[in-house]
């Protein structure tokens, strides 16, 4: 441990010494400090706030990632190419170690930054909010500066309702050449979406159980985040128009329930607070909606209702979120080391330039999955008629790249906090084993086998 | 730093016996495109072995495979054929490192360190523990002549500069075996004679050395045994006194003699010869002559004086004793003994400065003027003698002609080098 350790050292002096920690930490410092200058809110302070994390966040974790990328293809490729690496390796240092020497000095180095500026946009955040009125202060504390959890509806099952219609089907018509399984999931698409559906004159209820003691929420304010979709008589969607919807929230003929008229537009996710106490002694929220509209509403299930309720402070919050961005950062810095341990300087920068790249194209990724190939899309159908070999390869890659994105990409700190949702413990567990352990494992295999292979003294200047 | 070597009369029977260190067989190395196509061979079927306690050099020209030799042995480059063992291992085991130091024949140091953080560093790869760093560091450094500059950067350092502190992070562990790679590139004669003298004290100290070199003197002056490479392959092998001996001939240096003594000496060994030779060949076969002073000694003894009246300079100074943990016990007791004949010698003002021959390869002391005249009138002129004697006024003798004119050349030469050393008042 003390070779990494030594080594990680003389990284981190090579960063200090050649000013790059001076120039990045200035150049984000400047540049987190001169946003709010720049951007444009919805005019609400929350938004403001919103706006400010989100962006300020997105800067710093790009600009760390692209500085992360260079400097961790050059820590190494040029210490190979300049030969330096010759005199580290005939010391009795096993190479694995010298290759996570320097990507723990990275790490640290990582850590340093983010923690620095993670710093200054905190104060930042800080010093804005409190110079904002008292009500303001309230909204921020309640919904940005906060550590939220979030509970949904329980999954709806439908599974005996689609096989009751689906034999009902069967007895009425002769359909034994269709696909069943198909036909199931046609049955189970129309329940689904008559169950999301609130037409003119009927009730929407939602059963929420919180999962947590009622107790530790007693007299604490609820939240209730929905969002819905307007369905005018010619069944096109209307997104223009405010409505007044009712709202009744608490145990059903209850006294205590709550009810509120709320002007709301469509498309867009509402906050309603609630009163506190209104849960049952199950813990249970019951919310119900009551179209009084001359309209159908549409909630979808997925984004239609949940529950905020506050669960800690920002700023551990804020912290665990930070962690996550950390891991994507470790991430990087293993791509660039392991492009490094077999590429030259410019070479590996390409490489995992490239590979970022590829990793944020999820969109592209999707395109091509769904088109069934890259070649001869018809216009018509968007898909590939005449698959070739070139579209199957591709196909297959891409479903496993979109796989692997997946597991990097299944994370959104920046959005959770800007939402004041909480950022769990599990999450950054989760960030941790499937970021860094899984994905970045697979680079540091890489690497470390790349590196401990490699002949470093090649007159080329030990490209392999 | 300068050690006289102590000569071993079984030395051959004492190495032979030794363990060997490393071993060579059938090496060879081809260095290949992005293609796989073979573009040069470097290494050719080369097999040798060193054993402990050895000085052993690696000669040849530039490109000759000489540093190739040097990384595979390393592990810094795979073979593409034969095989490789050091102290009885492959060349990636890591635990074997621990008993090598090696210093690459450029300087491959990390420029934005100082000397002394460079050297806490290597010493930390090697777990040494912090005291033991520093003891070590502030040893080397002294002998090394850094250590008046320890906090300047590596990156502002000379050539010769970086050569020193690359040779103290090869010795910060204290290694059995010493690798080094064109030791006395860059350096001054100064810092050449204070690497020989080590790599000598090394041996001394039962360390195994190998040295890669095209400078002949260097390897000369230290190595017991050596491999002379010449396109990737070993051209001559052995060592240097089977190598360079020249068994038919006899060369007897001793103080001067009395004339007659001389007489007497020379017409016996002339009678000797004269049974065997012509009477001519048995004249010219016998060659008597006082032998010079090589520039290498002369330009020490110059900047000796000049440092005893310079006060500071901006670069390395000459180096000091070697590192304590380094030097053998032979070495401490020699030492011992040349401390207490500095303080005898320091007592007598008048004690004459004669260079005295301190190790081989080391020309003996010039002779004074009157033995050279002894000598002159002793043995038959030369053509060239004879007209220079022609030429010159009788009251003039030729040995003290040539006498005066060599006292003039070198004091030219001193002038010289006083001049470069910037010591201009000590003309």
């Amino acid at each position: 441990m003390k070779q990494i350790l030594a080594i990680a050292k003389l990284t981190l002096k090579a960063a200090f010494r050649f000013k790059i920690v001076a120039l990045l930490s200035l150049f984000l410092v400047v540049s987190v400090t001169a946003l709010p200058l720049l951007i444009k809110d919805d005019g609400t302070a929350r938004g403001f706030i919103q706006i400010l994390l989100t962006y300020s966040m997105g800067l710093t974790v790009t600009t760390l990632g692209l500085a992360t990328l260079w400097l961790s293809c050059g820590i190494l490729a040029r210490d190979i190419e300049d030969c330096r690496i010759q005199l580290m390796v005939v010391k009795p240092v096993a190479r694995w170690k010298i290759w996570m020497g320097k990507w723990l000095g990275i790490l640290i180095l990582n850590a340093m930054l983010l923690g620095g500026v993670g710093m200054v946009i905190y104060g930042l955040l800080e010093y804005r909010g409190g110079r904002l009125n008292e009500d303001q202060k309230f909204v921020l504390e309640n919904e940005v500066f906060v550590a939220r959890g979030s509970a949904k509806e329980a999954a709806i099952d439908l599974t005996e309702t689609v096989e009751e219609i689906f034999q009902d089907r069967m007895r009425q018509s002769s359909l034994q050449d269709v696909d069943h399984a198909q036909l199931k999931k046609q049955i189970f698409e129309m329940l689904k979406h008559q169950f999301q559906l609130v037409p003119q004159g009927m009730m929407r209820e939602w059963d929420i159980p919180l999962g947590v003691n009622p107790a530790k929420l007693r007299d604490k304010p609820l939240y209730l985040r929905t969002k819905f979709i307007a369905m005018s008589h010619n069944s096109t969607f209307d997104d223009t128009r405010t409505f007044p919807m009712f709202w009744e929230v608490g145990p059903m003929d209850s006294p205590q329930s709550w009810r509120v008229v709320m002007p709301m537009t469509p498309n867009v996710f509402h906050e309603i607070e609630v009163p506190p106490n209104l849960l049952d002694e199950n813990g249970h929220l019951q919310v119900r909606f009551i179209n009084n509209q001359n309209e159908t509403f549409y909630f979808d299930v997925n984004e239609g209702m949940e529950v905020l309720y506050r669960e800690g402070g920002f700023l551990a919050n804020y912290l665990k979120g930070l962690l996550i961005l950390f891991c994507w950062l470790a991430l990087l810095a293993a791509i660039g080391l392991s492009a490094s341990s077999f590429l030259s300087f410019p070479v590996a920068s390409f490489f995992a330039v490239s590979v970022l790249i590829l990793g944020l194209s999820t969109g592209t990724m999707s395109q091509v999955i769904e088109e069934g190939g890259i070649t001869g899309v018809d216009h018509e159908t968007g898909k590939v008629e005449e698959r070739g070999v070139i579209d199957h390869i591709s196909v297959f890659f891409f479903k496993e790249l979109k796989k692997l994105t997946e597991v990097v990409l299944d994370f959104s700190p920046v959005e959770l906090l800007s939402e004041g949702r909480t950022v769990t413990w599990w999450m950054v567990c989760k960030a941790i084993v499937q970021i860094v352990i899984l994905v970045g494992g697979v680079f540091v295999a890489l690497g470390v086998y790349c590196f401990s292979k490699r002949e470093l003294a090649l007159p080329s200047g030990g490209q392999g | 730093m300068s050690l006289a070597r102590a000569v071993n009369p079984n030395e051959n029977e004492t190495s032979t016996a030794a363990e060997t260190v490393v071993m060579v067989q059938g090496l060879s190395k081809v260095f290949k495109d992005f293609w796989g196509r073979p573009k040069a061979h470097a290494v050719n079927n080369v097999s040798f072995q060193v054993r402990r306690g050895e000085v052993f050099g690696l000669l040849g020209p530039n490109g000759s495979g000489k540093s190739t030799t040097v990384k595979l042995l390393l592990g810094l480059l795979n073979p593409t054929r034969g095989h490789i063992e050091v102290f009885g291992r492959s060349t990636r085991h890591v635990a074997t490192k621990r008993r090598i130091g090696y210093l690459p024949e450029e300087s491959y140091l990390y420029r934005y360190m100082d000397s002394a953080e460079t050297l806490d560093f290597f010493g930390s790869l090697f777990n040494l523990s912090s005291d033991e760093r520093q003891q070590r560091i502030e040893q080397l450094l002294e002998m090394v002549g850094l250590d008046k500059v320890r906090r300047r950067t590596v990156g502002e350092f000379s050539k010769g500069m970086q050569r020193r502190i690359g040779l103290a992070q090869a010795l910060i562990n204290d290694p059995d075996l010493v690798i080094l790679d064109e030791p006395t590139s860059g350096l001054d004669p100064i810092g050449c004679r204070e690497v020989k003298d080590l790599i000598v004290e090394l041996a001394r100290r039962g360390k195994t050395v190998i040295l890669s070199s095209h400078l002949l003197a260097d390897v000369e002056d230290v190595c017991d045994r050596v491999v002379i490479y010449y396109g990737g392959k070993i051209q001559a092998m052995g060592s240097l006194k089977e190598l360079l001996s020249t068994p038919d001939r006899l060369r007897i240096t001793m103080p001067v003699l009395e004339r007659e003594t001389l007489e007497k000496v020379l017409a016996m060994i002339r009678a000797d010869l004269g049974r065997k030779l012509p009477e001519t060949a048995a004249q010219e076969s016998v060659v008597v002559d006082s032998p010079s002073q090589n520039l290498e000694s002369y330009f020490l003894d110059i900047v000796k004086k000049a440092r005893s009246s310079a006060e500071e300079t901006s670069g390395a100074v000459s180096g000091g004793t070697v590192a304590r943990y380094l030097r053998s016990e032979d070495s401490e007791r020699v030492q011992a003994k040349d401390r207490i004949l500095e303080r005898l010698a320091s007592s007598k003002e008048s004690a004459p400065e004669t260079p005295v021959p301190e190790k081989k390869g080391e020309a003996p002391a010039a002779l004074s003027e009157d033995a050279s005249q002894k000598l002159s009138a002793l043995l038959p002129k030369t053509p060239l003698q004879a007209s220079t004697e022609q030429a010159a006024s009788g009251e003039t003798s030729p040995a003290s002609l040539q006498s005066e004119e060599r006292r003039e050349n070198l004091k030219k030469a001193g002038e010289k080098l006083s001049d470069l050393l910037g010591n201009k008042g000590n003309k």
